[in-house]
Parts: C-alpha cells; structure tokens; sequence
C-alpha cells in the first residue's frame, strides 16, 4: 500500500449504517465514497471532503494498530479476526479463492518504494520538509500534529520519552512488527533492550504490553496515531510538526 | 347494502389488512435489497456529485480510473484469532491490523486490507470501519 495510512471511524450517520467504498485517489491517498449520498471522504480523518455531507465527518476516530498475530494474541487473546475470500499467503500456504485487483501506486513497499506518475499527478502542493516517500510515525491530537520519522526513532536508539500537549509519551519501534508507535506512559527516560522497552519508572513495553514494575500488567493509552509515509502525513495535516527538524 | 352490513365491513377490513401486509412482505425484501452488498457498490455506474467541495479539496485532481477495481470488505463474521492461528489460517509472523469494535478487538488481514482499502461490520449493535 503506497500511503500505508490507516485508521478506525465509525460508518454511522445520523443514526444509519453508510456503505462505503473506494472510488479514487486524490493527493496520492484513497478517497472513499459511501453509497447512501455519494460524498467523498477522507479516509484518515473520516471527513467529508465533497458532496451533500462535505464538512461532516464520522467517528469517533480511534487506530488501527499494526502488529503480527503473535502480538497481538499476546495483547489480547480474545482478539477476533476477519478474513475475507482474497487471497493471502500464511505460514507458506495460500489460502482464499478470489485474486483480484493489483496492488496499484508504487514500486515496493519499504522506504525505498516509488510513487507512479498516475498518483503523482493526484499530488496537490507539496510539503518538502522530508521526502515524499519517507516513513514515519505520525501523531494527532485536537491541537497538534507530529511526524516522528522512522530514522529519527532509530537515531535515538528505537525508544525515547517525548511529550505532546503536556501528555507524556513514549516513541518506540516495535520489535516483532518493526513498526513505529507510541503510547502514553509516566516515564521519564526509555532504553531499549533488545525486544523490551525498559522506562525508568521500572515498567517494560513488550509486545504492545504495558507491565509496572511489579509485573502486573497496566491499560495502554495510546494517542491518534499511523504509521505512514510523509507525503500522506503531511498533506493530510498540512504545517504539521516534524520531530527534530526538517532535512 | 355493503356500507350497512358490519360483517361487510370486517370483511373489508380484513381485505385491507391483507392487502397492507402483502405490500409490506414484498417491500420490505425490496427495501433490504437496496441496501447494499459489497459487489454492488462498486459495479454501478461511477457517481461524482457536483459538490459542494471542503476547502482544500480540488475535485480536477480526484483520479477515479480504478473505480470498481477494489471490493470492500463487509464483515459479516468473525472468529477468534486464537483459532484461526491454531487451524493454521494465519501465522505468527502473519501481519494485521487491528481495530476496537463495540465488543473487542478485531484484526483484519493487512495483506487483504491492501485490496479492500476498508472493511467495515456492526458488533454489539454498532458499526465499525477500518480503512487502509
């Protein structure tokens, strides 16, 4: 997926269940259409961006948090899962009955991926501060938004302590999934050693798991947050702030 | 006279009543089948209203070559994952992403979720959408 960007709304208006769609890319991210009014929305911030509904938005927003099955059993394991007739491959094998629809937008999939001429053209102005296609984990609030890049994460040993609207965070990649996240924690330092994520308050972060230091697991809180390319960040929340500074 | 005979009446009454139900029993499956399945979504005609547009939003730029290409996803069952890992379905190293649904937590397969672009279900009586 070009833009990597995703997030959890609630497809409910006014009482109702819309049905909702892809139907193209505009600034190089999928917009999607909801078949009850034909309004085009933005399908990180569930905003009605043309259309009858322009203005409106569903939600609330809450993440969509990226991680393998074994994190996420380990989180929780009375997780369900929904597994559509696409065909996917698991374990080596391949399971379901329908491949449709190429992967469209760009060449791999990594930090090194390319954006066709076809969803460039969809590009409105574009914010330079980083390049288009680099990664990162990218943070919101009410009142604030932040790009975190993944070298910057990395540069600062994979597991820092941060702070957004006078919240603490901690700013980490996971170790089984390899992806960036965040959550809130009363910490004031964090290390990183090997697959743990070690606060100074004596709690560890492993596997998305929250432990205090006696070892009793603790609710994570986590801010708004995705991992993305900068590209779909930055045009999404346009004079966003960029953790440590533009290139 | 019909209008002064009472059983006349309750006939017509009944003939009413019928007639109310029939027109219900045949438009309520009719009104249920406008409501959408996935397939049916996206093999209609492309719709573009004609705005009005959110500031920021230029509709000369929307790109809708692949409308139709990418079924979504609407979830109508769900298992737990603990199963699916143990019939082999999904593997440890299988990559999700994961939403909270009314009743729990619910992943979806990122690789699927890669065609889909979204998904989207009811659980505990209310809706839920993830998109990607």
């Amino acid at each position: 997926m070009v833009c990597n960007s995703g997030t959890s709304l609630v497809p409910t208006i006014n009482g109702k269940t819309h049905h909702f769609y892809h139907v193209g890319i505009h600034d190089a991210l999928f917009v999607m259409q909801d078949a009850e009014t034909r309004t085009l929305w933005n399908h990180i911030t569930g905003e009605a961006v043309y259309g009858p509904l322009a203005g409106r938005s569903i939600g609330p927003m809450s993440n969509l948090l990226h991680m393998t099955v074994q994190q996420a059993l380990g989180m929780d394991p009375a997780t369900r899962v929904a597994i559509s007739d696409q065909t996917y491959f698991a374990g080596g094998r391949r399971f379901g009955t329908a491949s449709r629809g190429a992967r469209v937008g760009g060449g791999g999939s990594g930090e090194n991926a390319a954006m066709t001429d076809r969803f460039a053209a969809t590009l409105g102005k574009e914010d330079r501060r980083r390049p288009r296609m680099d990664i990162g984990l990218g943070i919101w609030t009410g009142t604030t938004s932040r790009y975190y890049p993944i070298e910057r994460i990395r540069a600062r040993g994979e597991a820092f302590i941060d702070r957004i609207d006078g919240k603490t965070i901690l700013i980490y990649v996971e170790a089984v999934s390899n992806t960036p996240a965040a959550l809130f924690v009363d910490a004031r330092s964090a290390t990183r050693d090997g697959r743990v994520v070690r606060l100074d308050d004596g709690s560890r972060v492993e596997s998305g798991v929250l432990t205090d230091r006696t070892g009793r697991r603790r609710p994570v809180e986590r801010p708004q947050q995705m991992f993305t390319r900068w590209y779909g960040f930055s045009l999404t929340f346009p004079g966003c702030e960029v953790f440590g500074g533009a290139r | 006279m019909l209008n002064g005979d009472p059983l006349g009446r309750w006939r017509r009454a009944v003939g009413l009543n019928v007639i109310l139900v029939t027109v219900g029993f045949v438009s309520i499956p009719t009104l249920v089948a406008q409501v959408t399945s996935s397939k049916q979504v996206i093999s209609g005609p492309l719709q573009i209203p004609k705005g009005p547009a959110r500031a920021g939003f230029d509709v000369t730029r929307l790109n809708t070559e692949n409308f139709g290409a990418f079924e979504p996803f609407y979830v109508t069952e769900t298992r737990l994952l603990g199963h699916a890992f143990k019939e082999g379905k999904v593997a440890a190293d299988t990559r999700l992403l994961v939403t909270e649904t009314a009743t729990g937590k619910l992943a979806l397969l990122t690789d699927q979720m890669a065609y889909h672009h979204l998904a989207q279900g009811r659980d505990g009586g209310k809706d839920w959408m993830a998109t990607f």
